[in-house]
C-alpha cells in the first residue's frame, strides 16, 4: 500500500513539474505566436475561411491567443500537412523552408502545452471480453493443451489504433454464449484425454478417506484463481463445489462432474472478461496487482499471467519499476538456436498479432491473393515465409533489445527456403524461416522491402505506386492521406493494359490537377521508390520490356532514386516514425483508442527513446511504467441514454420478462 | 441414405436454372469432388420433402409461416445492365438479372429507391452498416461506434423470437475486415456488418456452414441434458450479476450483452424442455448426412452455395424466420478471376471509370451474384410447403448499399425481392417509383407483410405503392 500512495503523490508532482517545464519552453515569446499568425494569414486563410472554407476547415476562428484546447486533433492534421509540404498546395504561394520549420515547431510545442495542462490521464478501469486470439491462448495455457479452440468463435473487428484487442469494438453477440459453452466443452475433453494435462487439472482424486466433493474442492481451489486471474473468495469456491456436487449426485462420475464445474468456470464472465474493479474515488488510482499482471500478460503474450507474474502480484511487487523492467525482459525473451531458427516463445503471439495488424500483412492470403496469371509460382510455402518474415524480424528486435530504427532499414531479415529463392539469397534453407545477414546485392532491409508488405500494397495483378506510397504514409509515418474527393476518377487505377512507364505519365497528369496534386505529389514519389519490386516483392529492373524508373521528387524538392535512398529519406523522419510507432504500441498495450492525453505520454516516451538509442525494450518498459498503463480513472457517471438507446432497453426489458419463470 | 443410382447428373460448371429439372440445382463439381461434400449435396431435397409432408400435421398453406432474409452484396452494380426494360408485369429482365428468368413471376425488381441517411460520409462503410438501418452511422474508429438505429431484420426478429428456436441467423463469407480505415476515419467493423440489434450492437456473422448446420440441429432437437446446461447458466448468470454490481454504471452495457447472450440459450432450453407448452416443432427433419465438411470450401462459389443451403434449411425446418447474409464485406477486394473473362479484385473493378474492359468484368461479377441468389430462390421454390413452396412464404431481399461502384451513390439502389411473402407480395413486377423514394419504405412494407404490425421504419414516409396485396 505504501508503494501505491508514494506513486500517487509522485504522479501529481510529476505532472506539475512537467507543466512548468513546458510552459517555460512555450511561453518563450510572443513573437513566435505572431509569426505563426502571420504564417496562417499569408499561406492558409485565403482558402480556409468562411462558410465555404476548403475541407470545411476554418482558420478565421483562431484567436490571437492561439488557443488549441479542444482542437488538438485538428491541429495535429494541420501540422502533418504543413510539415509534409502537402499544404499549402503547389499552385499557391509557398513559405520558405525556415518559415515552414518554425511554424511546425511552434505548433508542436503549443500542442504539447495544450495537452500538458491536464497532464497524463489514465483511461477507465478495463472491461472487455478476451478477443479470439486471447481466448484461444488463455484456454491453451489454462489447460496445458496444444490445440486452438479459437476458430469456433467469430473473428473480431478492430477499433482505436487498428487492433482487434480494442475494448470499444469487442462486442458480444447472442451466439457467443453458445460458442463459449461448446469451446470449453471440447477443450476440457481434449485436456482430460492428455495424460499430462489430466494430472495437472485433476491433481486430487477422491480416496477412501477423501470425499469426492473435498477432492473437487482442491481441484477448484487451484483452478479458479488461474481461470479468474486473481485470488478467489471462499464463497466463489463454494459456488463451484456446489455445482460439482449437483452434477455428481445425478451422475456419480468424479471426472464428469469436475469437468462440468470447470466448464461452468470457463463460461463465466469472470473468465471471459478482462475485468477491473471500478475506481470509486475522485482521482486516478493504481490498478491492483492482479490487474497489472493481466495487463502485462495480455500486452506481451496475448494470454493469461503465468505463475511468476501471479506470484509477484500476490507479493505486491508489480508496481516496482525494477521488477517491471526485469519482467519486461523476461516476457520478451525468445531464443535463437545455432541454425538461426527462433525457438517457440510466448512473445511470438505479441509479434504476430501486433505486426500483422500494424502492417496489414494479415490480409496476405485473405483479402489479398495475387492473381495466379501474374504470379504463377506462388506457393503456400512462399506465402507462409513472407507472412512470418516480419513476425520473426519484429520478435528479434524486441527479444534482443535492438534499435527500433531497424524497421526503417536493417542488415538482417528472416527467410525460409521459398523466400530465400524469391529474394535470391544463397544458403541452406528449410521451410521454417531462419535469420539471414543481408548484403547490398539482396536489395533488402527493413520493413519496406519485405515481400508481404510489398504484396498487400499492390493490386492482385499489378503493383501500385499509389497504394505503396499511401502505405508508407499511413503505416510508417502515421499520416494517412485523406480519401480522394468524391467523383474524381482514380486515374491510377486505369486498367490492366497499363505499363509502368505510361502509368508514370498518367500520374503526372493526375498530379497536375489541383484537386489531386495536394496529396499525390507526396504519395506517388514514395511509391515509385519501390517500383523495383513486383507485386509479391521480387526484385526487378525491367517490367514488360521497360526499364524501371524508381526515382522520385518529394514536395520539398528532395530527389531520390530507388529503395536505398527512399529509406534514407525515411531515416530523416525517424522521430516522426518513432512517435507513430510509440502511439501504435501504446494503443495496443492499453487495448483502446488513444486520447489527447495519451499523445502526451507518446511525446514523453519518444523523447526517452531518442535518448536511449531507440532501444526496443526501453519502449516497452516506458509504456508499462506509464500513467495510463498503471492507473485507472474515476468511474464516470452514467451517460444519459439517447432515444435510440431507449428502444434497446425496451427490448432488453422484454427479454428480462421472458426470462422470468 | 439415397442410393447411388438416384443421384442427379452434375454439370461441370454451375448451370442456369432452366437447364435442370426443378429442385436439382447442383453445387459445382468441385465441391462434390471434395470428399465430405459429396454426402452433403445429394439426398437433400428428396429427404427433406418426404419428411416435411409426413411430419407436419398443420402443413396447409394457411399456417405456413412467413420468412424474411436480406442478402447484401458489396460494391454496387453496373447500372446500364441492371435495370429491366418496361414496368409492371410487362418487363424484360436485364442481362444481369437474366439468371432469374425461370423465377420471374416470383420476384419483384424495385427501381428508384434511395437511402438518404447514407448519402454522407465515405463511399462504403456508411452505405453498408446503414443498408438495413436507414440511419447515418457515427464516423468513428471505434470509441463512438454507433449505427444510431436498428436493422430491419432485427425488428422483424422481435416479432418471431418467441416462436422459433433461433431468433435470427447472421451469415457471411468474409471474416470481419482487419484494422481501421484511417483514410476515411471509420473502423472496418462498419463494413463487416449489416445486422444491428442496437445502436452499438452489430451482430457477428457465422462463416462456417458446418457450425451453422450444427446450430440448427441443436436448436431444433429436444435436449434431455438441459438441466445440466441450465444449472451451468444459472451459475454464469449469477457471476455476471455479481460483476455488474461492481462495475461503473456506464460499463454495464457490455455485461448486459453477455447476459442477453446467456438468456438466449435459456429461452431455447425453455422451449425445448417443455415441449407441451411450446407450439413450435420443426416443419421437417434434418438429414444428418447433409452436414457440411469441417473445413470451409476453398472455392468461393462452393462456400456461398453451402451458406445458401443453410439458409434454405433454416427456413424449411422453421428453426428461424429471419436471416441476413453478406456476400462480402464492404470494399471487398475478392479476386474474381475464377470467372471466365474476369481478372482482378471486386472493388478495384467496381471503380470502372466507364472503361468498357472493366465494365464488362463488373457486370460478370454482378451476374455471378445474381446466379447465387437465383440458386437460393430456386432451392426454396423446390421445397414444397402447403399449396406452394417455401419461397412462396418467404421474402428474400437482395441488394447493395450503393448503385454504381464508381460514384458510390446511394440513389436508385439495385434491389430485388424474391418470394411472395405468403401471398402478401404482388410479385412478378418491375416497379419504378418516383425519384428518391426512401428505401425505408420498402422495409416498412416488408415488416408489414411479415406481420409485425409496423407500417413505419426509420425515415420511411409510407408503404411502397403497388407492392403489397391488401391484407
Amino acid at each position: 500500500m505504501n508503494v501505491v500512495e508514494f506513486r500517487l503523490t509522485s504522479l501529481r508532482q510529476f505532472s506539475a513539474i512537467l507543466c512548468v517545464i513546458i510552459l517555460a519552453r512555450t511561453s518563450a515569446n510572443a513573437d513566435e505566436s505572431r509569426d505563426a499568425m502571420m504564417f496562417l494569414s499569408s499561406y492558409c486563410v485565403d482558402c480556409h475561411q468562411g462558410e465555404d472554407a476548403e475541407s470545411g476547415f476554418r482558420l478565421d476562428r483562431v484567436g490571437s491567443e492561439f488557443d488549441l484546447r479542444g482542437e488538438v486533433k485538428e491541429w495535429k492534421i494541420v501540422l502533418g500537412r504543413v510539415r509534409d509540404h502537402t499544404m499549402p498546395p503547389q499552385d499557391s504561394d509557398e513559405p520558405t523552408p525556415s518559415e515552414r520549420e518554425a511554424f511546425v515547431e511552434f505548433l508542436r510545442n503549443r500542442m504539447i502545452a495544450a495537452i500538458a495542462e491536464t497532464g497524463p490521464q489514465p483511461g477507465p478501469a478495463r472491461l472487455r471480453r478476451l478477443n479470439r486470439t486471447e481466448y484461444a491462448n488463455t484456454v491453451r495455457d489454462l489447460l496445458g493443451i496444444h490445440v486452438s479452440v479459437g476458430h469456433a468463435l467469430p473473428a473480431d473487428g478492430a477499433g482505436g489504433e487498428g487492433f482487434d484487442n480494442a475494448s470499444e469494438t469487442l462486442f458480444i453477440s447472442p451466439i457467443y454464449a453458445e460458442k463459449y459453452m461448446e469451446a470449453a466443452d471440447s477443450a476440457l475433453r481434449h485436456a482430460l484425454r492428455d495424460p499430462d494435462s489430466r494430472n495437472q487439472i485433476l491433481h486430487v482424486r477422491p480416496t477412501d478417506d477423501r470425499l469426492p466433493h473435498d477432492a473437487a474442492r482442491f481441484v477448484l481451489e487451484r483452478f479458479l484463481p488461474r481461470a479468474f486471474r486473481r485470488p478467489v473468495s471462499k464463497q466463489e469456491v463454494d459456488d463451484y463445489v456446489w455445482l460439482f456436487q449437483k452434477a455428481f449426485d445425478e451422475d456419480p462420475s468424479y471426472e464428469n462432474a469436475v469437468r462440468f464445474a470447470l466448464q461452468a468456470a470457463m463460461v463465466s464472465p469472470k473468465f471471459l472478461m478482462l475485468f477491473e474493479e471500478a475506481n470509486e474515488t475522485n482521482e486516478p488510482v493504481l490498478i491492483t496487482q492482479h490487474e497489472m499482471a493481466s495487463r502485462l500478460s495480455y500486452f506481451l503474450w496475448n494470454s493469461m499471467p503465468d505463475d511468476e507474474l501471479m506470484r509477484l502480484a500476490n507479493d505486491g511487487k508489480l508496481h516496482d519499476p525494477e521488477v517491471l523492467q526485469e519482467q519486461v525482459a523476461r516476457m520478451l525473451f525468445s531464443r535463437i538456436d545455432r541454425r538461426g531458427l527462433r525457438r517457440s516463445a510466448k512473445v511470438r503471439d505479441f509479434s504476430e498479432n501486433f505486426v500483422e495488424q500494424w502492417l496489414g500483412t494479415r490480409a496476405l492470403g485473405r483479402e489479398f491473393k495475387p492473381d495466379p496469371s501474374v504470379v504463377p509460382r506462388y506457393s503456400s510455402e512462399l506465402e507462409g515465409g513472407l507472412k512470418y518474415e516480419p513476425v520473426f524480424f519484429f520478435e528479434e528486435i524486441f527479444a534482443e533489445n535492438r534499435s527500433l530504427l531497424n524497421f526503417i532499414d536493417s542488415d538482417f531479415t528472416y527467410a525460409n527456403r521459398a523466400v530465400a529463392r524469391h529474394y535470391r539469397i544463397r544458403g541452406e534453407f528449410r521451410e521454417q524461416p531462419k535469420r539471414v545477414d543481408l548484403k547490398p546485392e539482396h536489395h533488402r532491409g527493413g520493413l519496406l522491402t519485405m515481400g508481404a508488405v510489398l504484396a498487400i500494397s499492390s493490386h492482385p495483378y499489378r503493383t501500385s505506386p499509389v497504394l505503396r506510397g499511401k502505405w508508407i504514409l499511413e503505416t510508417m509515418l502515421g499520416t494517412p492521406p485523406p480519401p480522394p474527393p468524391p467523383d474524381v476518377p482514380t486515374l491510377e487505377e486505369s486498367g490492366e493494359e497499363d505499363e509502368s512507364a505510361s502509368l508514370r505519365d498518367k500520374l503526372k497528369i493526375h498530379r497536375s490537377a489541383a484537386a489531386c496534386a495536394t496529396c499525390h505529389r507526396m504519395i506517388d514519389p514514395l511509391g515509385f521508390g519501390l517500383d523495383n519490386y513486383d507485386i509479391v516483392g521480387q526484385w526487378r529492373t525491367k517490367h514488360q520490356g521497360t526499364e524501371i524508373d524508381a526515382s522520385g521528387e518529394l514536395p520539398d524538392g528532395t530527389r531520390f532514386e530507388g529503395p536505398e535512398q527512399l529509406k534514407e529519406q525515411l531515416m530523416k523522419r525517424k522521430d516522426q516514425f518513432i512517435r507513430h510507432f510509440t502511439a501504435k504500441t501504446l494503443g495496443y498495450a492499453l487495448s483502446r483508442g488513444l486520447t489527447e492525453q495519451d499523445d502526451y505520454v507518446v511525446e514523453q516516451v519518444a523523447t526517452v527513446l531518442a535518448e536511449n538509442d531507440y532501444k526496443s525494450q526501453t519502449l516497452i518498459s516506458e509504456i508499462v511504467k506509464s500513467v495510463p498503463f498503471r492507473y485507472k480513472s474515476p468511474a464516470v457517471n452514467p451517460v444519459p441514454t439517447s432515444n435510440a438507446e431507449s428502444s434497446i432497453q425496451a427490448t432488453s426489458e422484454a427479454t428480462e420478462r421472458g426470462f422470468e419463470r | 441414405m439415397i442410393h447411388n443410382s438416384s443421384r442427379p447428373k452434375y454439370a461441370r460448371h454451375p448451370v442456369f436454372l432452366d437447364d435442370l429439372p426443378r429442385g436439382r440445382w447442383p453445387i459445382s463439381r468441385r465441391t462434390l469432388l471434395r470428399g465430405a461434400g459429396v454426402a452433403l449435396a445429394l439426398p437433400w431435397l428428396e429427404a427433406m420433402t418426404s419428411t416435411a409432408s409426413s411430419q407436419s400435421p398443420e402443413n396447409s398453406s394457411d399456417d405456413s409461416p412467413t420468412r424474411m432474409a436480406a442478402l447484401f452484396v458489396p460494391n454496387g452494380v453496373r447500372q446500364d445492365m441492371w435495370t429491366p426494360q418496361g414496368e409492371g408485369t410487362e418487363f424484360e429482365l436485364s442481362p444481369t438479372l437474366m439468371p432469374l428468368q425461370s423465377l420471374k413471376s416470383k420476384i419483384l425488381v424495385l427501381s428508384n429507391l434511395w437511402n438518404q441517411a447514407s448519402n454522407v460520409g465515405d463511399g462504403h462503410y456508411v452505405k453498408c452498416s446503414g443498408f438495413l438501418t436507414c440511419t447515418t452511422i457515427n464516423k468513428s474508429l471505434g470509441i463512438d461506434l454507433n449505427c444510431n438505429g436498428r436493422s430491419m431484420d432485427q425488428v422483424a426478429a422481435d416479432h418471431t423470437e418467441s416462436i422459433t428456436p433461433l431468433r435470427s441467423l447472421e451469415l457471411g463469407i468474409d471474416p470481419v475486415s482487419t484494422g481501421v480505415d484511417t483514410n476515411v476515419g471509420y473502423t472496418r467493423v462498419y463494413g463487416s456488418h449489416i445486422a444491428w440489434n442496437g445502436p452499438r450492437s452489430p451482430l457477428a456473422k457465422e462463416l462456417q456452414p458446418r457450425s451453422v448446420f450444427d446450430r440448427l440441429v441443436r436448436a431444433s432437437k429436444p435436449s434431455k441434458a438441459s438441466w445440466r446446461e441450465r444449472l451451468m447458466l444459472d451459475r454464469v448468470m449469477d457471476d455476471a450479476k455479481e460483476l455488474n454490481r461492481r462495475l461503473g454504471s456506464s460499463d454495464r452495457q457490455r455485461m448486459d450483452e453477455y447476459l442477453q447472450s446467456i438468456r438466449s440459450i435459456e429461452k431455447r432450453l425453455d422451449k425445448q424442455s417443455d415441449a407441451s407448452a411450446s407450439k413450435w416443432h420443426p416443419r421437417s427433419d434434418v438429414d444428418p448426412s447433409m452436414r457440411p465438411p469441417e473445413e470451409n470450401p476453398h472455392e468461393h462459389e462452393d462456400h456461398v452455395r453451402l451458406m445458401m443451403d443453410m439458409i434454405a434449411l433454416a427456413f424449411q425446418t422453421d428453426t428461424t424466420r429471419v436471416c441476413t447474409f453478406m456476400f462480402g464485406n464492404a470494399v471487398s477486394g475478392r479476386n474474381f478471376s475464377f470467372l471466365d473473362g474476369v481478372s482482378g479484385g471486386h472493388h478495384d473493378i467496381s471503380h470502372h471509370e466507364s472503361k468498357e474492359s472493366k465494365l464488362k468484368q463488373y457486370q460478370l461479377i454482378n451476374q455471378w451474384h445474381i446466379e447465387q441468389y437465383a440458386y437460393l430462390l430456386g432451392k426454396l421454390d423446390s421445397m414444397k410447403e402447403g399449396e406452394g413452396s417455401v419461397l412462396d412464404h418467404s421474402m428474400i431481399l437482395y441488394g447493395s448499399g450503393l448503385r454504381d461502384g464508381n460514384s458510390h451513390n446511394p440513389r436508385n439502389l439495385p434491389i430485388v425481392v424474391g418470394g411472395k411473402g405468403g401471398g402478401r407480395i404482388q410479385s412478378g413486377q418491375h416497379l419504378r417509383f418516383s425519384g428518391d423514394t426512401p428505401l425505408a419504405n420498402l422495409y416498412a412494407s416488408l415488416l408489414s407483410a411479415f406481420g409485425t404490425g409496423h407500417e413505419q421504419f426509420a425515415d420511411s414516409t409510407g408503404l411502397l405503392p403497388g407492392m403489397l396485396t391488401e391484407s
